[in-house]
């Protein structure tokens, strides 16, 4: 079982805080100009946000976890409710990796596995080295090649 | 390449003259009124908008052309921005045929092909007539049955043994049997492929009806739309009609006379300015008996315009469905494309020994936008839609496991905390605004607490088939959900925090079915966490098993179990 990078807390702490951000903005513009908001309800309330999220990220750090199995890529994540889920290499359609801004700017890329499904249509992996996240697109897609079925679907 | 009907392009060009003037007509109107424009103005740019409109509808109808060649369904369209885009017949999860009224009239209409991809349908011919829509029907169902033999063959078509064996060439033929780029333009030739089915052969295979596996007479369809009632209808309905509200209103209004109010103004003031309690509850009980009544009338009604001479056929291994009072809709759903097999008992259905069928394919949604799933068989007696069901999918008798005792208490502990909960919201409200004192009148709540969380325990549950997994859950409307195997996706296991205090942990299984809300996933709730651990991994086993078994063409095993 491999863990995310541990920059990666920093990289949910640094998204929880720009959410939390443009919360406070939008609080603030409907102090100025619909109902006035206490000045530290906003303060607060962007202080408990961010503090909820600094323990939330620590917290999913800890729990993520993946690994590629035999037959499927296996992954183990959730603060509040648990969730394991296994994708079969055979239903793998394809993977891509991606970097967003605030994780080009820290470091770090994630994978993305794309099935035939419903749910959880599109797994991702965040908070990934970009060497690893390249290695884990080819070994995801070679597994998936490997086994590959008649159709996905 | 083919045109469209002609005569679906007289309606387009007539459809589009109408709202082309009446866009040139207003936009005449607010000229005149706010720039001065001459009077004159008007009839001559309503004129314009006409022409300009119906010419466009026009370039679209002459640059649409479609065309079905080999293995693909070939569609050109678009006036400025050109589009052509190439469908593996392969592909097609399911054939969809509409027509409107005016449709009916002019003997046309409306086919959609749905492929797995995508959110919206990949091609609409709009519209074609009838021989023709004989025509594509055929081709792609006879084109289905060909790669069939090759690859993963459809459950239960006994009917297609023989006809297709003359055909089984075509399996080693490259293309036919891997993966076919969907949408990658000319890179393939039709030498690739075997050479497409003629046409002469196509009549020859023409069997329209099939054999007939269920259709509605008059009393049982009227039966079904009783038993199927929604409470909901009336209020999509009447919400969305133009004034629905204010009848609504005025409704309320009459009641709250009825009941003995003088009213001053709205029925909302009458009722925020705490009316005496005899009338309230009056008034309270004609409003429900009323709306009751209606959602009966009005579901009843929904439920027979849409399910009106519901006839379902298998031909060649499809299934084929028609039906509607005045949209007629049919289509062909083939038994290889099927992801799940549902079927639904509400309790009234229960209690008469009756079922609903209903198939998910990976397509868009079989044709049925308002029920948004697939309803193969809408009601028959249980026996026949499960025999119908192992039709579909073969597996034996189901025998469900039920969740352990200890979810029943979680159940209990949830309803109760939820009535607790509401009793909390009617004392606030009571004390707050209304002050009648019978908020304890919400305690009631507590009564049907036991029996729910029993009644919820009781119908969950499920099952490992041999080539299945069943489950199962719902008192008012029971769903049994049957997934083979070789259609699972991924398989997860989740517990919430209160899952994790009484060590149970809920399995879902995603399949490639396409309806939206509570579809494709069959969940298996509340089961004891190695239990779920086990299942997981055994239907993670079973997946690459019969993967494996489909890719060395060994499907005797399964087919058998």
């Amino acid at each position: 079982m491999e863990s995310l990078h541990p920059r990666v807390r920093l990289l949910w702490v640094l998204s929880t805080g720009i959410q939390a951000s443009v919360l406070g903005v939008i609080a603030y513009l409907v102090d100025r100009f619909a109902i006035s908001l206490p000045q530290t309800v906003i303060v607060g309330g962007w202080v408990v946000l961010v503090l909820l999220g600094v323990a939330h990220a620590v917290a999913a750090h800890r729990i993520w976890r993946f690994d590629l199995q035999d037959d499927a890529l296996f992954l183990l994540r959730g603060v509040v409710t648990r969730t394991d889920t296994s994708v079969p290499y055979v239903r793998v359609q394809h993977v891509d990796t991606t970097r967003g801004p605030v994780e080009r700017a820290i470091g770090l890329a994630s994978v993305v596995v794309y099935t035939a499904g419903t749910r959880g249509a599109d797994i991702t992996i965040p908070g990934l080295r970009p060497e690893r996240a390249t290695e884990l697109r080819e070994q995801l897609r070679d597994l998936a090649n490997e086994s590959e079925a008649t159709d996905a679907v | 390449m083919n045109r469209l009907h002609p005569r679906s392009a007289v309606l387009r060009v007539a459809r589009a003259a109408l709202q082309g003037g009446f866009f040139g007509f207003f936009g005449g109107s607010l000229g005149t009124g706010m720039l001065g424009l001459p009077g004159f103005a008007v009839p001559l740019l309503g004129l314009l908008g006409a022409l300009t409109f119906s010419g466009y509808a026009l370039a679209r109808y002459l640059r649409f052309r479609y065309e079905l060649d080999g293995d693909t369904l070939t569609v050109e369209s678009g006036v400025f921005a050109r589009q052509s885009r190439q469908i593996p017949l392969g592909r097609v999860q399911n054939l969809d045929v509409e027509q409107n009224i005016i449709n009916r009239l002019l003997g046309l209409a409306i086919v959609r092909f749905e492929t797995a991809g995508g959110s919206a349908t990949e091609a609409t011919l709009d519209a074609v007539d009838e021989t023709e829509v004989k025509r594509l029907r055929n081709y792609v169902r006879t084109h289905d049955r060909d790669e069939a033999t090759g690859t993963e063959t459809g459950a239960a078509d006994a009917v297609s043994e023989a006809a297709t064996s003359s055909r089984a060439a075509h399996a080693d033929l490259p293309g036919v049997n891997g993966s076919t780029p969907a949408r990658t333009g000319d890179a393939q030739t039709a030498d690739d492929f075997g050479d497409p089915v003629s046409a002469s052969d196509t009549a020859e295979r023409d069997q329209p009806d099939g054999s007939l596996l269920f259709a509605f007479d008059q009393r049982e369809l009227l039966t079904y739309a009783l038993v199927s009632v929604r409470p909901a209808a009336p209020v999509l309905t009447l919400a969305s009609l133009p004034l629905g509200m204010d009848v609504v209103w005025a409704v309320l209004r009459f009641n709250a006379t009825l009941s003995g109010a003088s009213l001053n103004g709205p029925v909302v003031r009458w009722l925020a300015s705490s009316p005496e309690t005899t009338r309230l509850a009056v008034f309270a009980a004609l409003s429900a008996i009323q709306f009751l009544l209606l959602a009966l009338v009005v579901s009843v009604a929904l439920t027979v315009i849409e399910y009106y001479g519901f006839r379902l056929t298998q031909a060649d291994g499809d299934l084929r469905y028609e039906r509607g009072l005045l949209r007629r809709y049919s289509g062909n759903i083939p038994l290889e494309k099927v992801q799940t097999v549902t079927i639904r008992e509400n309790v009234l259905m229960r209690r008469f020994g009756y079922a609903t069928l209903a198939v998910e394919t990976a397509g868009y949604s079989g044709g049925n936008q308002q029920s948004t799933q697939g309803v193969a068989v809408p009601l028959a007696p249980r026996e026949e839609v499960y025999e119908l069901a192992r039709d579909i999918e073969s597996f034996g008798n189901l025998d469900f496991d039920r969740p352990p005792k200890r979810a029943r208490r979680r159940y209990l502990a949830r309803f109760s905390l939820a009535a607790a909960g509401l009793t909390a919201v009617a004392y606030a409200v009571d004390s707050l605004v209304l002050e009648t004192g019978y908020w304890w009148l919400a305690a009631l709540l507590f009564l049907p607490v036991v029996p729910a969380a029993h009644l919820r325990w009781r119908h969950r549950g499920f099952d490992l088939d041999d080539s299945v997994l069943a489950t199962r859950s719902g008192f008012w409307r029971r769903t049994t959900r049957i997934v083979p195997y070789y259609r699972l996706q991924t398989v997860f296991v989740t517990r919430s925090p209160f899952q994790r205090r009484r060590d149970l942990a809920t399995v879902g299984a995603d399949t490639a079915s396409s309806s939206s809300l509570l579809g494709g996933i069959a969940r298996v709730y509340d089961i004891d966490e190695d239990t779920a651990k086990e299942l997981r991994d055994t239907l993670r086993e079973r997946l690459t098993a019969h993967v494996a078994g489909l890719r060395t063409g060994d499907r005797a095993g399964d087919a058998n179990a």
